[in-house]
């Protein structure tokens, strides 16, 4: 095959390189030589127009903001849909996703694109007593219609080189792929990965990747695909159950906020901010609950390749004692359904959001990743 | 009584924690603050919800033209800032618009709009413990709040405790500030002389905020207020016939003080604690109806001389309000203690501080006629705030109640003041009235000093009724 065939002498050379350079850590070069290698391999699959949609100047700050929650039709991004592309690029696009990203960032990403699908067919499911799990295919036939969420008109929307949505709003292929700057192993550049319920920013600088700010979501919550149930933002509910439940009273007083928390408060345009962290401090909790808490934190960071990944749960775990952790809400979750309170997990590096959306608290949820003193990798210049 | 209360105990032994009631469109309104030595900068972002945006987009556009021109947005700006309430260390600040941008009318009707403002405000130079607070009430009925603070850049400023009502619509933070640099190690001495006394660090502070609460707390001082214009009076049957004496008076305004303390206290200690707690909804029902129940029993005895009762009954409703903010207390048992003892101590400080600035003109006009139009008056405020409370509370309507009792309660003292000056001439024209035996002045003779005993100073005589309630002590002749 050609792609086995491609790997071999690229493997041939990295085992040169790091030969010839061995103070070079290891791991971690690999990786990104990893990812340059697939993303040159994507843009050499596209047309001269297709590039030029798709690359954006490394310090087009339009660019790096043009992210949302919103659907795509509603809200433009920039560079390339994956709709628009040949099946050959489109598979491209995703191998190097596959490389950015752990199998599990990849699972995850994949079943968000999945759950809008799922929208697409069969709407929200809003309604009397809502929010719960829905049975078999009772939900009522959306048809592709916008959901009462959002206003009555059709698509578009200002900024944006991209296609401007066409008038489709919903499925798993309205996703856009695009860069700032070019693919390098040594300078600072940037992939961004999104559409409806998800943004993903990667800012790579030699060995160095961050995955901030991140937005994360999902309507519905829960779903069935295949005859299997699928929770794309199923764990990080979980967990956060879990850490709850694990907590003694004294420590559960700290951490229950007794104020509500309408929505996320660094979501998108909320870049670079340092609010008065709440909640209770994880030096005040014992190694069972610090070790589910890391889990917990796990879900986002993780959502990077294994190098990146390792590197930055390292740093979440040397600022254990000052992060903390803040509940807002019901406390009581149901086995198999995402909660409907908000969470927060906030260190020196670190804010994590869990904010469920008013109209169907327990199946529609928004999550933010950010660390406010490297937001776009701001720490490795470039610009 | 008894089967009140023990009604009042099985609904907080049903206790909720909190509410969370979701709309399906709301009008989001988040508030990030950021204070400087001596300065605030504030950055406040408005979105509203699709059902909302109609009534927004309206307000904004006051000449319905479609377009947001920029002086239809400066102006909403201003009234969005005119619906903040902001003070530091108590002193109210004036927010200065510095930016504010508005979406299309288009993007607004599909919840996609961002109303940004910032503003700024001049903060009054002072080191030490400092409170900052920010109250919005912009458009309560169909908006869901946020309110943050970041950490603050100068390292003379550290942030020590925030706090915030159920929805977020009230904020307040806590913060030290050192006067800078040079004088770090002051600070850092001051940091740990602080630490070492943890336990008790937090009362001055806990104390400041109890008074605050009590003082901005008009519905506690208001149901207290209405409960007190009738104790110095005695009833005869189904009226408020006359005073007692002057012991029985002072007694009975002591009681009624005291048992309402008992009650409240008693209730913030558990609710603090939080081994109570009830809805915060019903407990402001409760708060506005327990209003009504006073200022009715103001105008007719419902319970005459049996204040205290009641005073104790529904202070311990009061003292569960009192407990909601004051959940942000430290872990350490001590350090709760201190903070539960020390807000005590300043709302009973406050609430003695007014009891004690009204107390010589409610004796003193207690004992003359012209006090049942004063008890009236009273009463009747009273009565149409808990009313209005009440609408509020339990229905979600929108009065001016709010706007009405703050507007008094800010001349506070100028109105007291001013009772106690009219009170002492009335009472020095009666006295001189009396020495000249010029009983064509009877309208303003102190009844004490009149010759009747039982002579009802306020309905004019009266043939007793059987039904002749006795107050726990006996009554005494009116003296001075």
């Amino acid at each position: 095959m050609a792609i086995s065939n491609l790997r071999v002498p690229a493997r041939v050379g990295m085992t040169l390189a790091m030969a010839l350079v061995c103070l070079r850590p290891v791991a971690a070069q690999s990786s990104t030589e990893k990812v340059v290698h697939a993303a040159n391999k994507f843009l050499a699959s596209l047309s001269d127009d297709q590039k030029h949609k798709v690359l954006y100047a490394y310090n087009d700050e339009e660019q790096r903001a043009r992210w949302s929650n919103f659907p795509t039709g509603f809200v433009a991004r920039g560079g390339l849909r994956l709709k628009d592309l040949s099946e050959s690029q489109s598979a491209a696009a995703m191998d190097l996703m596959a490389v950015v990203l752990s199998p599990m960032g990849l699972e995850k990403v994949n079943q968000i694109r999945l759950a809008d699908d799922d929208f697409k067919t069969n709407g929200s499911k809003r309604g009397p007593g809502g929010g719960g799990p829905r049975g078999g295919n009772g939900g009522p036939p959306g048809g592709g219609g916008p959901p009462p969420q959002f206003g009555v008109r059709g698509p578009g929307g200002p900024g944006g080189r991209g296609p401007g949505g066409g008038g489709e709003m919903f499925g798993k292929d309205l996703y856009y792929i695009s860069f700032l700057g070019t693919p390098s192993t040594s300078a600072p550049w940037m992939l961004q990965f999104g559409g409806h319920h998800l943004a993903l920013n990667i800012t790579i600088a030699g060995s160095k990747g961050v995955l901030t700010p991140t937005l994360t979501g999902a309507q519905p919550a829960t779903f069935t695909f295949d005859g299997k149930t699928i929770r794309p933002i199923g764990r990080e509910s979980d967990k956060a159950v879990a850490l709850l439940r694990s907590l003694d009273d004294k420590q559960r007083q700290q951490a229950v906020l007794n104020y509500q928390v309408p929505d996320l408060i660094l979501g998108p345009g909320q870049d670079g901010k340092k609010i008065a962290p709440e909640g209770l401090k994880a030096s005040a909790m014992n190694a069972i609950q610090r070790r589910l808490l890391l889990d917990l934190i796990s879900e986002w960071a993780g959502i990077m390749n294994e190098s990146a990944a390792s590197a930055r749960m390292a740093e979440l775990k040397a600022d254990l004692n000052e992060t903390q952790f803040a509940w807002s809400g019901p406390t009581t979750a149901e086995p198999g359904v995402n909660i409907s309170a908000y969470y927060r997990i906030q260190g020196p590096h670190l804010v994590i959001e869990y904010a469920p959306q008013h109209d169907e608290p327990t199946n529609h949820v928004h999550t933010m990743y950010r660390d406010p003193t490297n937001d776009y990798g701001t720490q490795f210049g470039g610009k | 009584m008894k089967t009140k209360l023990a009604a009042i105990s099985a609904l907080i032994s049903l206790a909720t924690p909190v509410l969370f009631a979701h709309r399906i469109d709301e009008y989001l309104q988040a508030i990030i603050v950021s204070a400087g030595p001596n300065n605030l900068q504030a950055s406040m972002r408005l979105i509203p919800g699709v059902a909302v945006s109609n009534s927004v987009i309206a307000a904004i556009d006051s000449n319905s033209d479609g377009v947001f021109s920029v002086s239809e947005q400066r102006a909403y700006a201003q009234k969005v800032l005119h619906d903040l309430s902001l003070s530091v260390d108590g002193e109210s600040l004036t927010p200065r618009l510095t930016a504010v941008s508005v979406p299309s009318a288009a993007e607004m009707k599909e919840g996609l709009g961002e109303i940004r403002i910032t503003f700024v405000a001049d903060l009054p130079s002072r080191r030490g413990q400092r409170a900052l607070v920010i109250e919005n009430h912009h458009e309560p009925r169909m908006s869901v709040y946020l309110m943050n603070c970041l950490v603050p850049q100068e390292s003379s400023i550290r942030i020590v405790a925030q706090n915030r009502n159920e929805n977020q619509s009230y904020y307040r933070v806590d913060y030290m500030q050192s006067s800078g640099e040079q004088d770090s190690w002051l600070t850092h001495w001051q940091t740990g002389l602080l630490s070492a006394m943890s336990p008790l660090s937090g009362v001055p502070s806990m104390f400041r905020l109890g008074m605050r609460h009590i003082a901005e707390g008009t519905d506690h001082l208001l149901f207290l207020l209405a409960l007190l214009l009738p104790a110095p009076l005695l009833a005869v049957g189904s009226r408020w016939a006359t005073h007692g004496s002057v012991r029985y008076s002072l007694m009975q305004i002591v009681r009624v003080v005291t048992a309402f303390t008992i009650g409240h206290s008693l209730t913030l200690a558990l609710g603090a604690s939080g081994l109570v707690s009830l809805a915060s909804r019903l407990v402001e029902v409760l708060i506005a109806f327990s209003i009504l129940v006073s200022a009715v029993h103001a105008l007719r005895p419902l319970f005459p001389g049996r204040e205290p009762m009641i005073a104790t009954f529904f202070g311990l409703v009061h003292g569960l309000a009192f407990a909601t903010t004051l959940q942000n207390l430290g872990v350490n048992p001590w350090q709760r203690i201190a903070g539960i003892l020390g807000f005590n101590l300043g709302i009973e400080s406050m609430q003695l501080l007014v009891v004690a600035s009204i107390l010589p003109s409610l004796l003193i006009l207690s004992r003359m006629p012209v006090y049942r139009f004063f008890r009236f008056a009273g009463a009747s405020f009273a009565g149409i705030a808990a009313l209005g409370w009440i609408a509020e509370r339990l229905l979600g309507v929108h009065t001016d109640v709010d706007a009405m009792v703050d507007g008094v309660a800010r001349h506070g003292v100028w109105l007291a003041a001013a009772l106690f000056a009219t009170s002492l001439i009335l009472w020095l024209n009666g006295q001189s009235a009396a020495v000249n035996g010029n009983h064509a002045n009877a309208f303003l003779n102190p009844a004490g000093l009149s010759a009747g005993k039982l002579v009802s100073p306020e309905c004019g005589p009266r043939r007793p009724r059987s039904a002749f309630v006795l107050p726990p002590s006996p009554m005494g002749e009116s003296k001075y």
